[in-house]
């Protein structure tokens, strides 16, 4: 369970990955601490920033506001004060998107948790100070007030309203966005599937089998790939 | 090393896997801060490392940027000079690291290297900190000998992953064997003679007699790197290497 990913596709790029989920596809990439312009240096810690390019065409306000919630996340998360007087650079860009025509609300929450995750395993791969583990979930909520988690494009289409969280493994809300109609008892109920999801997707290993007669979307994930991608980093140990 | 922890980001390293202190300090290597009183908290993701005499520990990552430490040996690219120095890039994009005039074996003011743009040096990192730029030089101010330092001439330069550049610089054992788990310089070393010198910044330097010899030493480090060959691999590849040479 989770989405396909790959790490370290760019050669030249500090850190890089690529996710793809069943709505959108993902090409992330880091480059810092990198020398930063005057005018965006900032004393004490490093200043982040975040460039989306859409599938296709130049971005727009739509993007430049993905950018603006994408930079808060990450500025929550990286340990910007490792790194004054510098920058850190991230691009995403986006390869697929849904073939359904989407409400242009629906559309800009559902893209979130795809941005959010890319860019911090490309975080993780460049080596970069990190706070905690972060993961983002999409969750749809349909006329009959049934909630799905990681919902499929048909879902979505039909849905009343989408919600974009974030949360550490502490459970730490990183990141709220949500679009459509609903009540604070629905936004609730949401938030506590999405934390749970969120905790579940690096939950150690040995609460596996606790949950294993769980939902599907309760596997570690997340810690699954970084685990191989450490162990696959210090294979050449036992070679020798 | 097969069940070594794995750390994610913003994990409490357990204190059962610390080093058992009789005495001094514990050293806090890469990818891991400490937060007073005595938690020692995660910044990447690792597979965390103990070195119980040294009372160390860190992590270990493959990529990212170099980050310069002070002792550090780098392979560091001349960018302009100075009336004072030189300033040098050790990684693409970041800030120069300056290079003292006068930072080389036997330099005073009337002779000392000329250096252009472009040109190579292979130096030690002097200072570096956060708050202030870099600074390298080119032999050991303590006892003035340049110890295999200096500026590079003719040769090549190749970019190889930070992990590997650390791994082709950790020597061989008293028996002989790699502990890094590289032996492309050895067993190429066996056929061909060529000199060669790494930087921590991910820089490998090869110069030999012929651009022919020179390419396929630099290509076969990179291919060992890039696709994470074992040592049985890169015996294979560089036979079949040496066979076009």
């Amino acid at each position: 369970m989770g989405p396909d990913i790959s790490h370290h596709p760019l050669a030249g790029a500090d850190g890089s990955a690529t996710i793809s989920s069943n709505l959108y596809s993902v090409l992330a990439a880091v480059n810092g601490p990198i020398e930063v312009q005057r005018r965006d240096e900032l004393p004490e810690e490093a200043a982040i920033e975040v460039n989306i390019r859409p599938a296709s065409g130049v971005g727009g306000p739509r993007e430049r506001w993905l950018e603006s919630v994408v930079t808060a996340v990450l500025r929550s998360v990286l340990l910007v004060h490792m790194h004054p007087r510098t920058l850190i650079q991230v691009t995403l860009q986006l390869t697929t998107g849904p073939t359904l025509k989407l409400k242009n609300a629906t559309r800009d929450i559902s893209v979130l948790p795809s941005l959010v995750n890319a860019a911090f395993l490309a975080l993780v791969d460049g080596g970069l100070p990190l706070q905690s583990t972060v993961t983002a979930v999409l969750l749809a909520v349909s006329g009959e007030e049934v909630i799905s988690i990681d919902p499929a494009e048909k879902e979505l289409a039909g849905c009343k309203s989408v919600h974009a969280l974030a949360y550490t493994q502490h459970g730490d809300l990183l990141l709220n966005e949500s679009a459509g109609n609903f009540n604070l008892e629905v936004w609730e109920e949401v938030a506590d599937r999405a934390e749970k999801a969120c905790v579940a997707a690096v939950a150690l290993a040995s609460e596996d089998d606790e949950m294993a007669n769980g939902t599907a979307e309760a596997a570690p994930w997340l810690r699954r790939e970084l685990e191989e991608k450490a162990r696959d980093a210090v294979a050449w140990r036992d070679h020798t | 090393m097969a069940t070594s922890t794995i750390l994610l980001p913003g994990e409490v390293v357990p204190t059962d896997q610390l080093p058992k202190l009789k005495k001094g300090t514990l050293t806090l290597g890469p990818g891991l801060r400490h937060i007073p009183p005595s938690t020692i908290l995660s910044t990447t993701a690792g597979a965390l490392h103990v070195d119980h005499k040294k009372s160390a520990l860190w992590l270990e990552h493959s990529n990212g940027r170099y980050q310069p430490a002070g002792g550090d040996l780098v392979i560091a690219q001349v960018h302009h000079g100075g009336a004072e120095s030189y300033s040098c890039s050790l990684t693409p994009y970041t800030p120069f690291a300056s290079l003292g005039q006068l930072a080389f074996e036997g330099a005073n003011k009337k002779t000392r290297p000329q250096l252009k743009a472009g040109d190579l040096v292979y130096a030690r990192v002097s200072k570096a900190s956060k708050w202030d730029d870099t600074e390298i030089e080119c032999f050991n101010s303590g006892t003035g000998k340049a110890e295999g330092m200096g500026p590079l001439k003719g040769g090549m330069l190749f970019q190889v992953s930070p992990l590997f550049a650390r791994r082709l610089m950790m020597g061989t054992d008293k028996d002989g064997t790699s502990k890094g788990g590289v032996v492309v310089l050895e067993e190429v070393g066996e056929k061909v003679k060529f000199e060669v010198a790494v930087g921590r910044n991910g820089r490998v330097w090869v110069d030999s007699g012929s651009v022919r010899e020179t390419l396929a030493v630099g290509k076969l480090l990179v291919q060992a790197d890039e696709q994470g060959l074992n040592v049985e691999a890169q015996r294979k590849a560089v036979k079949k290497v040496l066979k076009d040479v």
